[in-house]
């Protein structure tokens, strides 16, 4: 078994969602009109950097075996706070809140799961609601227009380097997320407390501060995403996006995260996020009704998690694996 | 005499001298001599290349309580498994009543009359005491539940009344003691049909009241005709409850159904321990100065204080039977655990806070008892599984250096002889005995190492590890380290301990010195209070 070539050993650390969206590019190129085209993966790019940030963030969360279910809600304040916040001082000054608006969500997220040991379910989804209400209640429940100005529209509609700053900011984004994961010691520590929390414990890890950081670290990301999004839409909303949470936990699943924690890199990530973007891109490319995204979504979510745990037991490269399993002494006769 | 007689016989794996010896238990019964409901014969079970039974025999009689003993890993658990269906032999045969049997499910043991009663209960606490009764009912019935008319409030009471519990049947479980829960979970069973009831370790989590009561009604159901068969580590118990023993080493019945009364404490532990023991003698240091000390320590309400002290290079061992709180101490001392009163000091400072982080940093290393629930991060590698405690000392500012992290171990590995030497290979796919020896490195590994607590470092694990893991052991006596070694492996603690705290009820009973023979060991645990 040790005689395997190298490669194939590196090939076992490619995640299979990789190939569905390698399948999915290349289908899709070949049936879809004006699929193939560099102003279109522009576009795919552009209106996926918002998922693709509160993905990032998400993704955090499932690693140390949570769930966020307040970041749609997380992102509407932001968008409400930023606007509100421009009328008085600077367009930079008014993202400066919206940004702190959401960490501050995340350290209360973070504080009820960590500290007030509540099961991250139940409250993210009270956040939800909660911060959903005083969204709604702020602005009397109806949009509030943001003063036509280029500086508020940069961030959402902007180029840089002839590059949109969306993309450029998801691109930053992505690179951060990784460097966190896998080179900090902080990264190291999100991924032992999501495997076994009790064994980080009993090994000497600061297991409560880890998952308050951690929820903190994730809405740094999800406020990105929400002032790119406050900056295209130019307006404070209560219903700004409220299928943001289910989209990025489909985008973490479809990646191939397990949702049970402990495992998942920013590789995932990009690859489960560009799968949902190329897919509701053609739907509209092929003119289908926007509805078809939730159903076709709900399906490839289905799809790529049973393609993704299903086949192991069958595929070559994890036989070993298996074998091992198996030859696993008895334990206590 | 007749019993070493037959112990030759059994090793020699005769099956005159199996049959001699049924011979001699039945002229010595008093009772007139009854069929046998259950008859085991032989009986093998395989896992892979590796037996867990290799030939068991045994034979219970309507109105016998039949003990069965041995140690962890005797197979103890393996014929349980088997006896309740929950796996089936791979050689031999059962009979009941007479009639060859063979079960396929837990489902088909329970119809045929075998009654398991475990140490933990399977009631269902939200539930009345009469729900309860008839849960197995509940589980076929139809539209309507069963436990419904006064038909069967009667059967519930007349159930109760066997085993002398006397509730309600309104009663939710979750309000009843422990020990009343055990009761009805017996009357549970034998409200059904009964041929057999099989008790694993029925008192390990009663009082001492509790248990007398517990035993005095297993008496009674004897009295009154039922099989029984009582598994348990306490002689003293045993001796109180049961008429004859059966006794398992290495899987094999080495004692099959020899009267109690004619059987001494001596001869069982013989058994039960064999005299495989090479003693082999390890060059342990003498020990230096005190490293730690608990002082008047209590660690649940209403427990006595505990004190000890452990001196750098000594091996502190500490042995009780399960619920003895020989692991409470463990956790206490590694900061796993909060202490009610009295006070834990390293190196004659106070230690306090003392959270399993405070302790890390005081250099106090843990080998918690259960690998898969407390030591291991699946789906990670050995290397990260092992750095879990250091990651401070391998990291530059925020970042992880990782040719650091491997370097710290390289030599580590080498010397666990961790197999194979693949510390990128994820945990999940070493062998038990690697896996822990992944664990051991962790602990070894911590900065400014003093103190070292082990709770069952070599359980389930291969003879290979676990020399290695006793070897990583003597080394870290040699650097100057307090090991304070809880285990109920009888010869890993007299090779390796220099002193022994035998702990009971969560109290140090007696200390035994270095040398202590693993029979001294085992009569000292065993004594009768």
């Amino acid at each position: 078994m040790a005689d395997l070539p190298r490669y194939i050993g590196r090939l076992r650390m490619v995640p299979k969602s990789l190939w569905v969206l390698v399948a999915q590019f290349a289908v899709f190129s070949l049936l879809v009109p004006n699929f193939f085209a560099v102003s279109n993966f522009e576009n795919i790019l552009r209106v996926s950097s918002i998922l693709m940030l509160a993905s990032l963030g998400q993704a955090i969360v499932i690693i140390l075996a949570g769930v966020e279910f307040s970041v749609g809600s997380a992102v509407a304040l932001c968008s409400i706070v930023a606007v509100f916040a421009v009328q008085s001082v600077s367009v930079p000054m008014a993202f400066a809140s919206g940004f702190v608006i959401v960490l501050v969500i995340g350290a209360i997220n973070g504080t009820l799961i960590a500290y007030a040991k509540l099961p991250p379910f139940l409250a993210t989804l009270a956040m939800l609601m909660l911060v959903h209400g005083v969204a709604s209640l702020a602005v009397g429940g109806l949009p509030i227009e943001a003063p036509v100005s280029e500086s508020f529209y940069w961030m959402g509609r902007g180029k840089a380097f002839g590059i949109p700053v969306p993309i450029l900011l998801a691109a930053f984004g992505l690179v951060v997320h990784y460097i966190l994961l896998s080179k900090t010691t902080f990264g190291r520590q999100i991924y032992l407390v999501g495997s076994n929390e009790r064994a980080a414990h009993l090994s000497g890890i600061a297991v409560n501060r880890i998952k308050f950081l951690g929820y903190v670290a994730a809405a740094g990301f999800v406020a990105v995403s929400g002032l790119i999004l406050t900056s295209r839409v130019a307006s404070g909303q209560p219903n700004l996006i409220p299928n943001l949470p289910f989209e990025t936990i489909s985008a973490c699943a479809v990646g191939g995260l397990s949702l049970a924690g402990g495992r998942g890199s920013t590789l995932q990530v990009l690859v489960g996020v560009l799968i949902i973007a190329m897919l509701n891109n053609s739907i509209v490319l092929l003119n289908l009704p926007t509805a078809f995204q939730l159903a076709v979504l709900g399906f490839v979510i289905i799809a790529a998690v049973v393609f993704q745990t299903t086949p192991d037991r069958f595929s070559f490269l994890s036989m070993r694996a298996a074998f091992a399993q198996k030859t696993k002494p008895q334990g206590d006769a | 005499m007749l019993l070493s007689r037959h112990l030759c016989a059994a090793r020699q794996g005769s099956r005159d001298g199996r049959c001699l010896w049924k011979m001699a238990v039945m002229s010595e019964q008093s009772s007139p001599v009854e069929k046998a409901v259950l008859e085991v014969t032989e009986v093998k079970k395989a896992y892979g290349p590796t037996l867990a039974l290799s030939g068991v025999d045994m034979n219970l009689y309507p109105g016998q309580v039949h003990a069965l003993m041995g140690e962890n890993g005797a197979g103890k658990s393996t014929l349980v498994r088997i006896l309740v269906g929950a796996t089936q032999p791979s050689g031999g045969a059962f009979r009941l009543n007479g009639e060859r049997v063979n079960f396929h499910s837990v489902s088909d043991a329970i119809k045929a009359g075998i009654v398991p009663i475990y140490q933990h209960l399977t009631l269902f606490n939200e539930l009345s005491v009469l729900e309860n009764l008839y849960s197995f009912d509940t589980a076929t019935a139809g539209l309507l539940p069963p436990y419904l008319g006064s038909a069967a409030a009667e059967t519930a009471k007349a159930s109760l009344a066997r085993v002398g519990l006397s509730v309600s049947l309104e009663q939710k479980v979750s309000t009843l003691k422990l020990g009343e829960r055990q009761l009805l979970e017996i009357a549970r069973g034998l409200q059904r049909n009964c041929a057999v009831l099989l008790l694993d370790e029925p008192t390990a989590a009663l009082n001492a009241h509790e248990a007398d009561r517990l035993l005095e009604v297993i008496r009674g159901l004897a009295a009154e005709g039922v099989a029984i068969l009582y598994i348990s580590h306490k002689s003293d118990e045993i001796r109180k409850v049961a008429d004859v023993v059966t006794v398992l080493r290495d899987g094999r019945s080495v004692i099959c159904g020899a009267p109690l009364k004619d059987t001494s404490v001596d001869e069982l532990v013989n058994a039960m321990l064999g005299h495989a023991f090479a003693v082999v003698d390890k060059q342990m240091p003498v020990p230096g100065e005190i490293v730690l000390e608990a002082k008047q320590m209590v660690l649940v309400p209403g427990g006595a204080p505990v004190s000890f002290a452990v001196a750098a290079g000594e091996v502190l061992g500490v042995i009780g039977l399960v619920g003895s709180g020989a692991e409470e101490i463990g956790q206490a001392l590694a900061g796993a655990r909060d202490i009610l009163s009295g006070s834990i000091a390293i190196d004659g400072q106070l230690a306090h806070p003392y959270s399993r982080r405070d302790a890390v940093r005081r250099g106090v290393g843990y080998v918690p008892p259960d690998r898969h629930e407390d030591g291991l991060f699946e789906l990670h590698s050995a290397l990260s599984n092992a750095s879990a405690s250091i990651l401070k000392t391998v990291s530059k500012f925020f970042f992880l250096q990782r040719k650091k992290e491997k370097a710290s171990f390289s030599s580590r590995f080498q010397a666990l002889a961790l197999n194979p030497n693949e510390p990128d290979r994820e945990i999940q796919h070493f062998s038990g005995g690697n896996q822990q020896k992944v664990l051991v490195a962790r602990n070894l590994v911590i900065t400014g190492l003093r103190i070292l607590v082990l709770t069952e470092p070599t359980r389930g694990v291969d003879v290979g590890a676990r020399d290695k893991i006793h070897d990583a052991i003597v080394e870290a006596t040699h650097a100057g380290q307090a090991v304070v070694l809880i285990t109920t492996d009888l010869e890993e603690l007299t090779s390796l301990a220099h002193r022994t705290l035998i702990v009971r009820n969560g109290q140090i009973v007696r200390e035994l010195p270095q040398f202590s023979s693993p029979d001294d060991v085992a009569l000292a645990m065993l004594e009768q209070e």
